[in-house]
């Protein structure tokens, strides 16, 4: 081997993403390298992404956290997909499962029959009503799933709503348990080598001269060192998603601890209800361009359903990314390299795509471009589907009663997007990838659940005959309907596996 | 318009697979073949020697091991062996599924290049009981668990029979025969084909056509689809093609060995030679033939499939997959309607991409390869398609093969080849580390013995099938 000596890594930023990449990094390549965190506590941490996806659950094992611990700790709950309310029209409601519509084994997807008898005129219930995790989510129950494939209860993933203030200290600790550095200040200079123009250290406003060969900018919408210092270029996609602040204000618990985050429509964006164990968040994403920070606040303060908790406190932000998160040897992760709204709760997930891509491209001693390019290829394909996907929930819509909704609904969309939703038109047609954070299910909710009913179906979904095929629908639903009955409310299984220790 | 019937066009494996495969998945249309003779440059209709993924087209269609394999004299095949690739190295086998699994957490495959990299590994083949196996001229078909129960296997088929079978098994299930020599193709307005014309002046019509019929793609070929062509990096276009009498005693794999102007193969149905014609090799008996693929297999109303989309050499045994796989596509994608641009160009590039994916995977076996002649120097300094050599750069520089939609030949395959041919990574990856040399080089020796011990007492491939036709016998 060659001799190898280990590398200096200086992670700019605390926070969600900061912590999640020292941890992760100190855990898995624990010789590779020493590592040493700067956070101000003056700095505020913006602890974007409360609900996540199934992925946070590889994250966290990987770690070695136990996983009743760690939703003890941030006061955590289960999140079965997402509610959309008043999307397509106003009154309009669906879920975005993390799971299958029918038993996903057939060699047609099961969206097929189901246009099918609904084009026969047949009184047919809606999707979701076929969809195992759609029905647990919409009853309030939750248990972990099967492992037996031939199960119902196997057809359905599931992630965490937290608190992500709570997320970062307990990821610090487990980094700091396993050797990570950690200095408070603000960095007021960055320095680097006048030939290569890599970063070589960091000076903090005491003074303090931080040294490294590789920096990792977790310093979220400021990008520090990849935005300011090395001034990479940022892509703006506020044309097509033009929402660009949001306000948030946690609430009393009033209604029910649903194992589901809410994303309902407003006037000029949409609005997240994140229920927690001790209090539910509260957040109105919208466009600056259409109505203002007072408006905004005072539509959210008249929409929360409990008391507040906190005053109203406001983000901003551009939907968008830098055109390479990875430059020199300087690599951004988290808000440094991009924003995406977190209407599908894709933060997070970004956060640890980028760590784990990070992890596996590790630099030796210097860095290489092949691995570098290779990072931002596998970035950019992230955040490029994503945006796509994000995109067809504002335009998918018939909703024309404000100048937001208006807009959206016209405004020309990315070629990639259109013919997706045209293939889909058509026939029901979903392009498959084999990787990629939404796969088929996803794409289905959303396109059905915003009143895009397919024109056509798979050719092969006419093979039953009609009366077969709506018996077998109506056993699928009361087995669905029978098998939810059988698991608790969510609140109980959580008080029961994993209930924060008194509120404090 | 709704889809109520196909055209068939092409009598080989091609256009039966086709003709079968959409009358028994979509029962309800109408499917009509018109089965002439495959001209000699088909490959996909002339190659016995196919990969695993046959048996899934089989399975879709119903049809058993005891019908596909043992009734039509074919013999199971666990990979290829390849000799001469690289001057004075070892031959290797390319086996199909898995080998190895994860150590202390870590990829197997960097543990191995680890190892390597210190001269500490064996052969990476004999960690597959697949190509230990196939060396030793033994099979058996995968079982629950151990050590034999990760590989997979394909066939070599004896093609008059087996497509004997395609045919009742078409008829049986609903398929129109229509007897005669194809003459032309009349186009409508919109250059769409508007009928088949056969000798006998007879006129076939159909709301879509598959062509079948070769790289002359006599349909699709006259709809003037750009093509891509790939000589530039699979220079061979030459193949000789002869049966091999008595191959029952044969070994359960084709050997590849490299020659001075391509390679030449003995597999236990056939052998045969290939060749780059401009190298200066000649052979009367030879056929021409050249790599590459049409960008549009799908155009308005016609779907070309096998050599009439894609011709490539026959190096791993892929043309009848590319056909099945195309097969499988239409099927997942047919419209109930009039076939749409939209749908069209969705199908295009997903059979593009699995094409170009193929194509690299090819070209690999020639880039890493290294003989001291003309014509392997130049495939030395050759250019690369650019998803092989990022492909290359990034496994070179540390072992990583990067992901790509729509690949035929897994991450094993790959490992087997470059691995095979002495590539190996510069670095290793640093999930590694939590795994100490010295237990590294315990568990691959241990590995090793299991798989020794576990195919000992496997039977010959011979034998293997001789017992499952006496059981076949048995029941009947």
């Amino acid at each position: 081997m060659t001799g190898r000596r280990s590398l200096r890594v200086v992670i700019v930023g605390g926070g969600t993403s900061g912590w999640m990449t020292a941890a992760a990094i100190a855990r898995l390549l624990p010789a590779r390298c020493s590592l040493h965190l700067i956070e101000s506590e003056a700095i505020g941490v913006i602890g974007v992404g409360e609900a996540t996806l199934p992925h946070i659950r590889s994250f966290v094992e990987k770690l070695g956290i136990r996983e009743a611990d760690f939703m003890a700790w941030t006061r955590g709950t289960f999140k079965l997909g997402i509610e959309f309310r008043d999307w397509g029209k106003i009154g309009d409601s669906y879920v975005h499962p993390f799971g299958t519509f029918g038993r996903g084994k057939g060699e047609v997807d099961f969206h097929h029959y189901w246009t099918r008898l609904r084009h026969a005129g047949a009184d047919v219930p809606p999707l979701e009503a076929f969809s195992y995790a759609c029905m647990l989510a919409r009853a309030n129950r939750f248990e972990v799933p099967a492992t037996d494939p031939a199960q119902l209860a196997s057809t359905y993933g599931y992630a965490y709503q937290f608190d992500a203030l709570l997320f970062a200290p307990y990821l610090r600790s487990i980094a700091e348990g396993l050797g990570a550095m950690r200095s408070e200040g603000k960095v007021v200079e960055v320095l680097r080598d006048g030939t290569s123009g890599d970063i070589t250290a960091v000076r903090l406003d005491d003074g303090q001269l931080i040294e490294g060969d590789l920096f990792i900018d977790c310093s979220g919408f400021r990008s520090l060192l990849l935005g300011e210092a090395l001034e990479e270029p940022f892509e703006d996609w506020n044309h097509w998603l033009p929402a660009d602040r949001a306000v948030a204000m946690p609430c009393r618990t009033e209604t029910s601890v649903t194992p589901y985050t809410s994303a309902i429509a407003m006037p000029s964006g949409w609005r997240w209800r994140i229920p927690l164990q001790h209090r539910t968040g509260n957040g109105y994403v919208f466009a600056s361009a259409f109505t203002s920070d007072d408006a905004a606040a005072q539509a959210l303060t008249q929409a929360v359903e409990g008391a507040p908790l906190a005053d109203p406190r406001f983000l901003r932000f551009r939907a968008g990314r830098r055109r390479r998160s990875w430059v020199n040897n300087c690599v951004a992760i988290g808000l440094a390299s991009g924003f995406l709204e977190p209407l599908e709760s894709t933060s997070i997930y970004l956060v640890q795509q980028a760590i784990t891509a990070l992890i596996e491209l590790f630099p030796e001693a210097t860095v290489s471009p092949v691995d570098r390019d290779e990072f931002n290829r596998l970035i950019d394909l992230e955040y490029d589907r994503i945006r796509d996907f994000l995109i067809l929930h504002y335009h998918a819509t018939t909703r024309s009663d404000s100048d937001f909704w208006h807009y959206v609904r016209t405004m020309a969309v990315p070629d990639s997007l259109a013919e997706k939703i045209e293939l889909f038109r058509r026939a029901g047609r979903v392009v498959k990838y084999r990787e990629g954070v939404f796969l088929d299910a996803s794409w289905i909710a959303v396109y059905v659940g915003q009143g895009i009913v397919p024109e056509g179906h798979d050719p092969r979904a006419d093979l039953p005959d009609t009366d077969s095929l709506m018996r077998g629908m109506q056993a699928l639903r009361a087995e669905i309907d029978a098998t939810v009955a059988q698991v608790p409310e969510h609140l109980r299984y959580i008080d029961q596996y994993c209930a924060m220790a008194a509120a404090a | 318009m709704s889809l109520r019937s196909i055209l068939v066009v092409g009598g080989g494996m091609v256009g039966w697979s086709t003709a079968a495969a959409l009358k028994r998945r979509l029962p309800h249309l109408d499917i009509t073949i018109v089965p002439i003779a495959p001209p000699a440059d088909a490959l996909a209709d002339r190659i016995a020697s196919t990969l695993p993924s046959i048996l899934g087209f089989h399975g879709d269609l119903g049809i058993g091991l005891g019908d596909a394999v043992l009734r039509t004299g074919s013999h199971y095949r666990l990979g290829t062996l390849f000799r001469n690739w690289i001057d004075g190295a070892p031959d290797y086998v390319h086996a199909y599924g898995r080998t190895g699994m994860p150590i202390g957490g870590a990829p197997f495959a960097s543990v191995w290049a680890r190892a390597a990299q210190a001269g500490a590994a064996p052969p990476f083949d004999t960690l597959s009981a697949a190509a230990m196996m196939a060396r030793t001229g033994r099979f058996v078909t995968p079982q629950a668990d151990g050590p034999l129960s990760e590989h997979s296997f394909g066939l070599t088929l004896d093609i008059p029979r087996y497509t004997a079978m395609l045919m009742a098994f078409a008829r049986h299930v609903g398929v129109q025969g229509h007897l005669g020599e194809m003459a032309h193709v009349e186009q409508d307005a919109r250059g769409d084909i508007a009928a088949v014309v056969l000798e006998d002046g007879t006129r076939l019509t159909a709301d879509l056509y598959c062509d079948c019929t070769g790289p002359a793609a006599r349909l699709h070929g006259t709809m003037a689809v750009p093509r891509e062509d790939w000589q530039a990096w699979l220079p061979c276009d030459r193949i000789v093609l002869e049966e091999v009498p008595g191959g029952d005693a044969a070994a359960p794999m084709e050997r590849v060995t490299a020659t001075d102007h391509g390679w030449r193969w003995v597999g236990a149905r056939q052998r045969g030679a290939v060749f780059c014609a401009a190298s200066g090799a000649t052979d009367e008996g030879a056929v021409a033939f050249r790599s590459g693929a049409t960008l549009e297999p799908w155009r308005g109303n016609v779907v070309a499939i096998g050599d009439a989309a894609v011709g490539v050499e026959p190096l791993e045994w892929s043309n009848l997959h590319l056909a099945h796989s195309a097969i499988d596509r239409l099927i997942a994608m047919l419209p109930a309607g009039r076939p749409h641009p939209l749908e069209a160009a969705e199908y295009n590039r997903q059979a593009l991409a699995e094409a170009r994916r193929v194509r690299d995977f090819l070209v690999l076996h020639y880039a890493t390869a290294r003989r001291d002649t003309p014509f392997w120097q130049a495939r030395a300094q050759a250019g690369l398609p650019e998803s092989l050599a990022h492909t290359l750069r990034l496994f070179r520089e540390r072992g990583r093969l990067p992901y790509y939609e729509e690949e035929t030949f897994d991450r094993d395959s790959w490992h087997a080849v470059l691995f095979g041919q002495q590539v190996l990574p510069r670095r290793i990856d640093p999930l590694t580390d939590a795994v100490p040399p010295a237990e590294a080089t315990a568990a691959l020796a241990s590995l090793r013995h299991r798989i020794a011990q576990a195919i000992e007492p496997v039977p010959t491939a011979a034998r293997f099938r001789a017992l499952q036709m006496e059981r076949l016998h048995e029941r009947a």
